[in-house]
């Protein structure tokens, strides 16, 4: 018997002890931090530190500025993600009904994926200009395709008893897209929000870097040309923790929605 | 009354040699035919073409019993080896989608006779609350039963249902499919690699080779209504039933070691 597999399983990964190891290595990475950047100005300003960063933080919240810029991105990120992942989603799943559609689009869908999001950033900020919508198209065109090739894939992976079954009992095209086809790709669905999530706040975030008056992005330009390493860290962390409470939601929504998965 | 009627039925897939040749069958109304044989001799593929999941290339299918428009029931039912009950929806949704289907089948009709051919296959009604993932096996392959006899079906295709069960359900499973075609006069066409399980429960089985029937075994004869009305399992210990299995697998044997 696997002994080391046995003490695995016997481990409840939900017990009250497990969550509490949950910030060690965050702690253990600010220790590091703190260790290796000491009382040493010349360090501090090229690495900051975590007493910097906190006071920044502070500093940040106090004046507002922190929230309003989070809120930017977030409203960007957000009107993105939603766009994209709805629109690549549908896309995807009806790419299921033609084979031939989705053998002519499979090349473009690839080109499409292909190209970095950086370098389609200047057309788009000359096309909508530097306000919030070139933010949230180049969300957009950050989630989109991920969401279109994982949708495709749900549906073109059903299994293919059910979609015997539903010939048999005679089921039109329109019911077993519904009944089997939309449901048993709803996992892939999921997992191309999660994915996304990160896609869109990139996406948000490089259009602000580029040319923005406000957002996280336009904030750790303007304090890494000050060389202000506590700010940029403290609109980093910000960004980190915006992705952690969308991924957290997402996960919520999977819990309710696949309750059967989880049996 | 002819249920089914099949008539030199031939069908290939692409270049490749007839995997379906020259096949003809004759099916009355409460009839359960087997066909058994050596892995790749068609029988899954004959299954396959009456229920319309590929197109044959030759010969007639006929059903007597093609429902009209106005109906609720579908014309074949197709049972599987795995069964396709979706993970995604409790057991009742898996069994109320003949009336999402069809809405001429409201749902109270179709919680009704849900709730009868739930007590056939003696599932309790707190089965309905729960995902197919919270069943055993058994009651997996009773729902799946159930869920293609909501559809009404007449002839009633079976593709190796019980292999996967254990010995006990198995044999019980078999007792209550055979008693629930016979008692509602529908056909079925059971394809098994069991022996066993075609005495049990065919009227008639056949052994199949290169696409098309080669020997034919009466198990039930239709005016032996004793013997078709026996409990399947009771007739298991009956020396007829060792005689049966005795001639069939003489004849298996044959086809397979010819095959080899």
């Amino acid at each position: 018997m696997n002994m080391a597999g046995r003490d695995e399983s016997e481990l409840n990964l939900n017990s009250p002890w497990v969550k509490i190891l949950y910030p060690l290595p965050f702690l253990l990475f600010l220790l590091v931090w703190h260790l290796c950047t000491g009382n040493d100005p010349q360090k501090q300003f090229i690495f900051s530190s975590p007493e910097k960063v906190w006071q920044a933080l502070l500093r940040l919240i106090e004046s507002g500025e922190l929230w309003t810029n989070s809120l930017v991105t977030i409203s960007e990120a957000l009107a993105g993600f939603l766009l994209g992942t709805t629109i690549g989603a549908v896309l995807g799943l009806a790419l299921w009904y033609s084979r031939l559609v989705a053998q002519i689009s499979r090349p473009y869908i690839t080109a499409l994926s292909a190209v970095p999001i950086f370098a389609l950033s200047p057309i788009i900020i000359s096309w909508f200009g530097i306000e919030i919508t070139s933010k949230i198209m180049l969300a957009f065109l950050s989630t989109v395709c991920m969401a279109l090739v994982q949708s495709y894939m749900g549906a073109m992976s059903v299994e293919k008893r059910y979609l015997k079954l539903m010939q048999v009992v005679g089921a039109k095209r329109s019911q077993t897209f519904r009944l089997v086809v939309v449901p048993s790709s709803l996992i892939w669905v999921l997992n191309a929000m999660k994915i996304n999530i990160g896609l869109a706040l990139m996406g948000a975030f490089i259009g602000e870097f580029i040319s923005s008056e406000h957002g996280l992005g336009c904030m750790i330009v303007k304090a890494s040309a000050l060389y202000d390493m506590a700010t940029v860290f403290v609109g980093i962390f910000a960004l980190i923790v915006i992705a952690l409470v969308f991924t957290f939601i997402i996960e919520k929504l999977e819990n309710r929605l696949m309750v059967w998965k989880k049996l | 009354m002819t249920a089914l009627s099949i008539e030199a039925l031939q069908f290939s897939f692409a270049d490749a040699d007839k995997v379906v040749n020259d096949f003809h069958l004759q099916a009355e109304s409460g009839e359960i035919i087997c066909l058994l044989g050596a892995s790749g001799c068609g029988k899954t593929t004959v299954l396959n073409l009456i229920a319309g999941l590929l197109k044959p290339s030759g010969g007639k299918i006929q059903l007597s019993t093609r429902k009209s428009a106005a109906e609720t029931g579908i014309d074949v039912g197709y049972i599987f080896q795995n069964d396709a009950l979706f993970p995604w929806r409790t057991v009742e949704g898996n069994l109320l989608l003949a009336s999402d289907l069809n809405p001429i089948l409201s749902k109270a009709q179709a919680l009704d006779k849900m709730g009868q051919y739930l007590d056939v296959f003696h599932l309790s009604k707190s089965v309905l609350k729960k995902f197919p993932s919270q069943l055993s096996g058994g009651m997996r392959q009773r729902v799946s039963i159930i869920q293609t006899l909501m559809f009404e079906p007449e002839l009633i295709l079976l593709d190796e249902p019980f292999s996967a069960l254990d010995y006990y359900t198995k044999l019980s499973l078999e007792e209550e499919f055979c008693q629930l075609v016979r008692s509602q006069g529908k056909t079925a066409i059971l394809v098994t690699h069991d022996i066993e399980e075609a005495v049990a429960m065919a009227d008639r089985a056949y052994i199949m080779n290169g696409g098309k029937l080669e020997r034919e075994f009466v198990i039930r004869a239709p005016h032996q209504e004793e013997s078709r009305s026996t409990a399947t399992n009771e007739a298991r210990g009956s020396s007829v039933f060792a005689e049966h299995y005795r001639l069939i697998w003489k004849e298996l044997k044959q086809v397979v070691g010819s095959k080899d």
